[in-house]
């Protein structure tokens, strides 16, 4: 409610902002869009745990045999957001879900729809949460010196979420793309970066694959690179000026941290010393330059991939990152790609994050490696 | 009761995800497996392939035989394999490898090469995972 009534709707620099209430890996990763189906059966089991929520029902079959599915359903931040707790079904609630089944066969749906049958009430949606934006842009908080704050300012609370995009496409580039990265049509892969042809083919196989190999989704492997900007559940930074660090929190996964070094160091004894253990956050050093935090970013490991959609990248990968507050309420965020292992040239991205006032990160955790 | 419950059907939503994933360029990394009926280096065979946005470029057998990969390429369209390397055999004589496979189960970290191999010596098939 506080947010709601400081951000109010105006065009700012933000686009279209991304909802939170996304799963934390493309649905159709799991199930399969062109497979619906309706469920009506008893509860037997909540399990309201991350990073989704899952009601597991008896359904009887054409045979009149029970059998037990697992219905999946966002996230418990989303569904508590959304007024949901884990009390809202019990054991014994009589209810029909319609959904799509899982791409293996197995008794598995992705829950679009839960009705409890005695009451025709629908349980456990999902409302949008993207705040609309501000009415007038307020100023870019500052500290003493004039610099700019990249968080919240003594006594309050906030982070940057709402990402304007949360696909890696390079500027100038359209295509049409969904919140995961899927490709509409995978004939545009070869317009969203400057691929060599073996990593434009493995990205080709990883859309036709819907993105089921995504080592955030298998093993919550962390966001490195630019993804963590395109996280639902938003990133936090945290100036440690005493100390000339700037930690950067990830409000998704496995609530890891990124630091940024600011005391003037060079990457030579970072990376070149230490390069047979690369990172998934790589070795970043960042300094200002008038409004903007440059950062400079390399000494990634290739275990993750550094975008939704799943562009290739290999331990060459380089990044250099703007982050320019341009005003209170809107974070620009652009990036330069550098990988001469997978891209045949530089290129750059980027979108806007969107302030989340008085708010601290959402507890938000892959565990258990659970998909 | 309630945990193995949940555990149990947390086992039944895992099943059918792959445990890794492929990242990175395809060829890098260790593959052991065997190329028999191979003679002269012997039926088991390990290959260290490394990529530098250029050329891919490793051994086979490093630290026992040390056959220094040349001519190497990959061909996307359809995982295409083609390796070759100059080795000797037990009385120096000089012994040229050429092998040519195919990526199979590319989206997986175990991913696999299976193909053939050939040398002045002999030929064979080729299987290795990679680890």
């Amino acid at each position: 409610m506080r947010r709601a009534a400081i951000l109010l709707a105006v065009a700012s620099v933000v686009g279209i902002a991304t909802e939170r209430g996304a799963a934390h890996h493309a649905i159709s990763a799991k199930f399969d869009d062109t497979k619906p189906t309706t469920l009506s059966g008893i509860v037997t089991l909540v399990d309201w745990t991350n990073p989704h929520v899952h009601v597991y029902v008896n359904v009887k079959d054409t045979k009149n045999q029970l059998l037990n599915w697992a219905v999946e359903l966002e996230s418990p931040i989303d569904l508590q957001q959304s007024g949901w707790n884990r009390d809202t079904l019990q054991p014994g609630d009589a209810i029909t879900v319609q959904g799509i089944t899982a791409r293996n066969g197995s008794r598995q749906a992705w829950g679009r729809s839960i009705v409890v049958n005695a009451t025709g009430r629908q349980v456990l949606n999902v409302k949008p949460s993207a705040p609309p934006a501000p009415l007038q842009a307020r100023p870019t908080p500052l500290w003493p010196d004039g610099q700019p704050r990249l968080g919240a300012v003594p006594g309050s609370d906030g982070y940057w979420a709402y990402p304007s995009a949360t696909v890696l496409v390079e500027n100038g580039v359209n295509v049409d793309v969904d919140q995961y990265g899927l490709l509409k049509n995978v004939a545009d892969a070869a317009k969203v970066a400057p691929m060599q042809p073996w990593a434009l083919s493995l990205y080709e196989n990883r859309q036709r694959r819907f993105l089921q190999d995504d080592p955030t989704f298998i093993n919550c492997k962390p966001p490195g690179g630019p993804r963590q900007f395109q996280q639902p559940y938003g990133i936090q930074f945290v100036e440690d000026r005493s100390r000339q660090r700037v930690f950067v929190l990830i409000g998704g996964g496995n609530r890891n941290f990124r630091v940024i070094h600011t005391d003037g160091r060079s990457h030579v004894g970072q990376v070149g010393g230490d390069d047979d253990n690369p990172l998934y956050y790589g070795r970043a050093v960042g300094k200002w330059d008038g409004g903007a935090f440059v950062v400079d970013t390399r000494g990634f490991n290739e275990d993750f991939w550094f975008t939704n959609g799943g562009l290739p990248h290999t331990d060459k990968l380089r990044l250099v990152e703007r982050f320019t507050r341009v005003d209170l309420d809107t974070l620009r965020y652009e990036v330069t790609v550098e990988d001469l292992g997978a891209y045949t040239r530089p290129w750059t991205a980027g979108w806007n994050l969107r302030w989340a006032g008085g708010e601290t990160l959402p507890a938000h955790f892959c565990q258990d490696n659970r998909p | 009761m309630r945990r193995l419950l949940i555990g149990l059907l947390s086992l039944v939503a895992l099943a059918g995800a792959p445990l890794l994933a492929q990242e990175g360029h395809p060829l890098k990394g260790s593959w052991i497996g065997t190329w028999s009926p191979n003679p002269v280096h012997g039926n088991d065979v390990l290959l260290v392939l490394s990529w530098d946005g250029k050329t891919i470029t490793g051994t086979i057998n490093p630290g026992t035989d040390n056959m220094a990969i040349k001519n190497a390429s990959l061909n996307p369209d359809g995982w295409v394999v083609h390796l070759e390397a100059d080795a000797k055999d037990k009385s120096g004589a000089a012994v040229t490898y050429v092998i040519d496979g195919k990526i199979e189960n590319l989206a997986m970290h175990n991913r696999g090469i299976t193909g053939t191999w050939k040398s002045q010596r002999g030929t064979g098939q080729l299987k290795i995972n990679r680890q």
